[in-house]
């Protein structure tokens, strides 16, 4: 029962909050979201503590026939691959719920919303049957959709419809993967069944395995099916950002894993180097592409590109170093952009702009936001992959483990990770360093600079979240084996599904 | 681990958690949670941290004359064949190297309350302080590869952090960035030869690298390109660290970062790059390419530093520069199998150089000012400071009988057979250190007072004390040395090496003495001359050939990223937005209303989807 609480807890806090009598006032509809999903993250808690980092395969399993007819089960179980992810998703809510202010528009929508999604996710992370993940995959769309369109900025209809439109294609692909694996196969129940698809000659493979990469790609996003994740971030307000980035993206690479990687590991290994080169085609392009980026989301949001092409080059090369590396770098991702973003919202909401040529000086102690650079120092240093925080320890797990399958793709990425170093270096000089300025957008930096600038102080309400993530990027930074020893056991095994046919070493 | 160990030896994991330890404890302050009282308890707090790390070696240190050398280790993180483990070599040179960090972390702290006296934001200096202590004192007792890269970057992000202590002034802004850039490339390439030396030597232990070392030099285990790239990627880190040409350009701006940093950044951080390139050679070795680039980028380094330093205008520069020419001796002395002789060098530039930073920072101090033309006559009206500067000169160059003589002793006499070259290269260093500090020398302290140095008054005693103590323990250092390293002793070189020793450190002082130092006419007019000065001044252009060969194209690929994500990528997922736009206005007036037409599609749709599937499966 404990992950069909996982479920409940989300699912109906969506339906008390839609139905909740009277007319309960934004704040109130806030704290009760806040509640619902502490409570969540608690439960969240209690699974780990009932995990068995020792067990080999799902655990913590309930079975139930649902819809036998169309194979659709509701079976749900927990893994060392999934568990870290649910964790993630669980404290990112809860910190988007709390870093929600001033919501005066459909507040009660605003929250179901958010409760559904993360309902959502926890059950695509969980479901052991593809039909389930796929269901759960698609109802996170909708509301995310909503967030992005109702709540957005002034391009929001453009971005949520581009969103929709890349995500339903996703969504079209990895269905007909599905079905195509079940009628080939024959076997309907859409039960999760590692190693399926030796059943298969290898051309059958490849279009079911092609047809999950391109799905999923859209999703994480890889380059060139990325477009529509910088447009989203921009629009969508912070703590959708923090969602999207820490949460949502993280179902695309979970997917690659758990569905491409587990059910067509002989076809997997087939494509491995050219997925290797994706990957760092996709690590590099994100980088270079961030550097031009003058606002600050947009910045972020390729780096988001970039890091996760870390993933992919880990699930290409398919040790047990590497996937344990992109498990971490997955859980890091998740901490330190969802950091970021709400450092930038932070930035956003008191000076109202978020253009790197406009702000200078941020750092400044008296008027501008001293606690707030400090704090984008360290997120901006763990992306960089800075030791004793969470990107070093991901980055170097991933690299040491690819390096001897792929050391072309391996020594590219990291150069991608200099490439990070570069454009948030620039990121934090031009915006934190120097003396507190705003410069109107068409102005000249010198002559038109704003120099009596005097930002309001930031409230510790608003910097707590930040802290707080700041502080689960530093424990996994120094202490690594608090998350290492949740996924050992499920990234070995899945790494040693193929050796028996010849693994890559 | 052996529960016999006496208590200071087995709580040695403590050494380097006492550095960090000042930092979080200065966090209140640095943060403004405490205003009570001034940011000064947070410097008084990391004095004390400080002074228990320098006694807990000191302990260490007696325990290990009795025992002899330890090796301490414990597990960190462990998956799959992967085992990383913090370790802790406890040699006598590694403890002495300890030694040298603390104290010179101590001293400069105390130096650093007198010179930041009037600062706002003292407690954020400590807290930066203490955070490069802790990762510098774990570097020199690292045992293996993995701890030491992982210090090394926190030394990296620490020096970012000091050097942009003073963030709102611009020259400040520039200098953070390139320090951390530069330090940032060599870091990452030492990174690719990490994680590849980790992939196939297994283990990361310094002495489970030479056993693998060895084994592949013998059955040939990697092609000689690996081994090269290898080489050089390793080498890559440390030249960033210790400010080797060409990745030398960030000591230079660095110095726009607070002095009691600047003191450390000289004398202690580039001693920990040196000692982990030490530590590093058995595997470097490997390549005889990569041996030959050390070679080379040493006296590169060793000459050109010298010649730039000379050209030098501002105070903290011209000793710098004259740091990199003294870490590219070392780098030689590594290249060429003598480690002995190089830690002898570290060790004895590190306290000078020290020494000489805070007469700097002295001067800068009463002053305001660190401008060579604008200085003069200060001798007479700061006499410590003066006394202070002579001998941290004395000590580095070789002239008089202190550390930097019997260095550069011990160091032409163990080359002169082998590479006679290079010995020369040292005496010509020799040569321009010395010229060097003596035109400092003149333009500072004698001649007529100027208008800045008029009223300068001696420092106080914040300053003063630690400077008058470093200077007695730069009097003794020839007596230490003789200590660590009894066999063959530091005088065992022969009388003419001796003498020609003297004579470069003569020859340059007399150069320096008599070379014309008018302020007014410090740039000369014959056009030759002045070439020759702008070359040397501007550092032989190397942040304009940086920005043409390194930071124009990764710009305009930048640049032309962004280019094709909009132009390419957007306008094709817009173009096809508008195309289905498009048909479906288009498909709207094929709608004719006829059930049969419908009927048709849905039978032809299902026939294609079932004709494809068959396919698939006749594929598989």
């Amino acid at each position: 029962m404990l992950l069909t609480s996982l479920l409940l807890i989300p699912f109906l806090g969506t339906l008390a909050l839609l139905l909740w009598p009277g007319n309960p006032t934004p704040s109130r509809l806030r704290q009760i979201t806040i509640g619902i999903l502490a409570v969540q993250l608690a439960f969240s808690l209690a699974t780990a503590l009932a995990f068995d980092p020792a067990q080999v395969g799902l655990q913590l399993r309930e079975q139930h026939s649902w819809l036998p007819g169309i194979g659709l089960d509701y079976a749900l179980g927990v893994d060392g691959l999934s568990l870290p992810l649910v964790l993630i998703n669980g404290a990112l809510t809860l910190v988007s719920a709390v870093i929600t202010r001033d919501i005066s528009q459909r507040p009660r929508l605003y929250f179901a919303m958010l409760l559904l999604i993360s309902g959502a996710v926890n059950g695509a992370f969980l479901a052991d049957n593809l039909l389930l993940f796929f269901l759960f995959y698609e109802l996170e769309l909708i509301p995310l959709w909503l967030l992005i369109s109702v709540w957005g900025g002034v391009n929001r209809a453009y971005a949520a419809t581009k969103f929709l439109i890349f995500t339903a294609a996703s969504g079209m692909l990895i269905l007909g993967a599905f079905l195509g694996l079940a009628l080939l196969t024959g076997q309907v129940d859409f039960s999760l069944t590692p190693v399926l698809s030796d059943r298969l000659a290898m051309g059958g493979q490849l279009w079911l395995l092609g047809a999950l990469l391109i799905g999923f790609g859209i999703k994480i996003p890889l380059v060139p099916l990325h477009n529509w994740l910088p447009d989203a971030h921009t629009q969508a307000s912070t703590p959708v950002s923090v969602l999207l980035a820490g949460v949502l993206l993280k179902l695309g690479t979970y997917g690659l894993l758990r569905f491409g990687l587990q059910l067509f590991p002989e076809a997997w290994e087939r494509l491995a180097p050219a997925l290797a080169i994706w990957a760092a085609v996709s690590v590099l392009y994100g980088s270079l592409a961030a550097i031009a980026q003058t606002d600050m989301k947009r910045m972020v949001a390729y780096s988001s590109v970039g890091h996760m092409g870390y993933v992919l080059l880990a699930a290409a090369a398919n040790t047990p170093v590497s996937l344990l590396g992109a498990v971490f770098q997955m859980v890091s991702h998740g901490l330190i952009s969802a950091l970021l973003f709400l450092l930038v919202g932070i930035v956003y909401r008191k000076t109202g702009t978020r253009d790197l040529e406009v702000l200078r000086g941020l750092l400044n102690p008296e008027r501008g936001l001293p606690l707030t650079g400090s704090l984008m120092t360290v997120a901006v240093m763990a992306s960089a992959g800075l030791p004793g925080m969470a990107g070093f320890i991901s980055e170097f797990l991933v690299f040491r483990g690819s390096i001897t399958a792929f050391p072309l793709a391996t020594l590219l990425s990291m150069v991608g990770s200099g490439l990070t170093a570069v454009y948030f270096l620039l990121l934090v000089n031009r915006a934190f360093f120097g003396r507190l300025a705003i410069t109107p957008p068409s102005g000249d930096a010198v002559a038109d600079a704003r120099l009596d600038v005097q930002l309001a102080p930031v409230a510790p309400r608003e910097t707590i979240p930040a802290l707080a993530l700041a502080a689960g990027v530093v424990l996994i930074g120094v202490w690594p084996h608090s998350l290492g020893r949740i996924s050992e056991v499920a990234t070995t095994a899945l790494a040693t599904l193929t050796t028996g046919s010849g693994g890559l070493g | 681990m052996s529960d016999a160990l006496p208590l200071p030896l087995q709580l040695i994991w403590l050494v380097p958690l006492y550095g960090f330890s000042g930092m979080l404890l200065s966090l209140p302050w640095a943060t403004g949670w405490i205003k009570l009282n001034g940011p000064r308890p947070a410097a008084y707090l990391n004095l004390l941290v400080t002074l228990l790390a320098v006694l807990h070696g000191s302990l260490v240190i007696r325990e290990i004359y009795a025992l002899g050398p330890q090796h301490l280790d414990f597990p960190w993180f462990q998956a799959a064949d992967l085992n990383l483990r913090i370790g802790f070599d406890l040699s006598l040179t590694n403890l002495a190297a300890l030694e040298l960090v603390t104290t010179m972390s101590l001293v400069c702290q105390v130096f650093a309350l007198g010179y930041l006296d009037k600062e706002w934001s003292l407690a954020r200096f400590y807290a930066l302080v203490g955070f490069f202590e802790g990762a510098m004192a774990g570097v020199v007792l690292s045992s293996n590869l993995f701890m030491s890269y992982f210090l090394l970057e926190m030394l990296t992000l620490s020096t970012y952090l000091l050097v942009g202590f003073w963030y709102a002034q611009p020259l400040v802004v520039t200098a953070a960035r390139d320090a951390f850039l530069t330090k940032r490339v060599g870091d990452v390439l030492l990174l690719m030869g990490v994680v590849t030396l980790s992939a196939w030597a297994g283990s990361m232990e310094f002495t489970d690298l030479y056993a693998w070392a060895g084994t592949a030099r013998e059955n040939q285990l990697i092609s000689p390109l690996a081994g090269t790239l290898l080489g050089l990627g390793l080498i890559a880190g440390p030249m960033g660290k210790c400010a080797q040409f060409p990745m030398h350009l960030w000591l230079d701006e660095a110095m726009e970062g607070p002095n009691p940093a600047s003191i450390l950044r000289n004398s202690v951080v580039v001693t920990c790059g040196a000692i982990v390139l030490m530590k590093l050679m058995p595997v470097v070795a490997l390549s005889p390419l990569a041996t030959t680039v050390l070679l080379a980028v040493g006296t590169i380094s060793a000459l050109g530093g010298g010649l730039v330093a000379i050209a030098q205008v501002d105070l903290k520069r011209a000793f710098s520069y004259s740091t990199t020419s003294y870490l590219g001796l070392v780098f030689i002395a590594i290249a060429l199998q003598k480690p002995g002789i190089a830690l002898l060098l570290l060790f004895a530039h590190g306290l000078a150089r020290a020494l000489q930073f805070m007469s700097v920072g002295s001067i800068i101090a009463t002053t305001n000012c660190q401008d060579l033309t604008e200085l003069g006559g200060l001798g007479t009206r700061m006499p410590a400071t003066a006394v202070a500067f002579l001998v941290g000169s004395a000590g580095l160059v070789g002239l008089l009988p202190l550390g930097g003589f019997w260095c550069y002793g011990l160091l032409v006499e163990n080359l002169r057979e082998v590479a006679p070259a290079i010995a020369l290269i040292f005496l010509v260093t020799n040569s321009l250190a010395a010229a060097n500090v003596t035109r400092v020398y003149r333009s500072v302290f004698l001649g007529p007072a100027t208008p800045k140095t008029k009223r300068a008054p001696e420092v106080n005693w914040l300053m003063a004390l630690p400077m008058v103590s470093l200077a007695v323990i730069v009097l003794l250092v020839p007596a230490i040395m003789q200590r660590i390293d009894p066999v063959p002793g530091i005088a065992s070189f022969s009388l003419p090496v001796g003498l020609a020793v003297v004579a470069s450190g003569l020859v340059g002082v007399l150069a320096g003495s008599l070379a014309p130092s008018d302020a007014f006419w410090s740039r000369s007019r014959r056009p030759t001359l002045r070439l020759l000065q702008d070359l040397l001044a501007y550092d032989f252009y190397t942040p304009e050939i940086y920005r043409r060969t390194i930071v124009r194209p990764v710009a305009s690929l930048a640049r032309l990223t962004r280019w094709f994500d909009i132009t390419v990528v957007k306008g094709m997922v817009d173009g096809l937005g508008r195309l289905s736009l498009a048909t479906a206005e288009g498909l709207r007036l094929t709608v004719s209303g006829q059930l049969q037409t419908y009927v048709l599609t849905v039978v032809l749709a299902v026939v294609v989807l079932l004709g494809s599937l068959q396919v698939l499966r006749g594929v598989s």
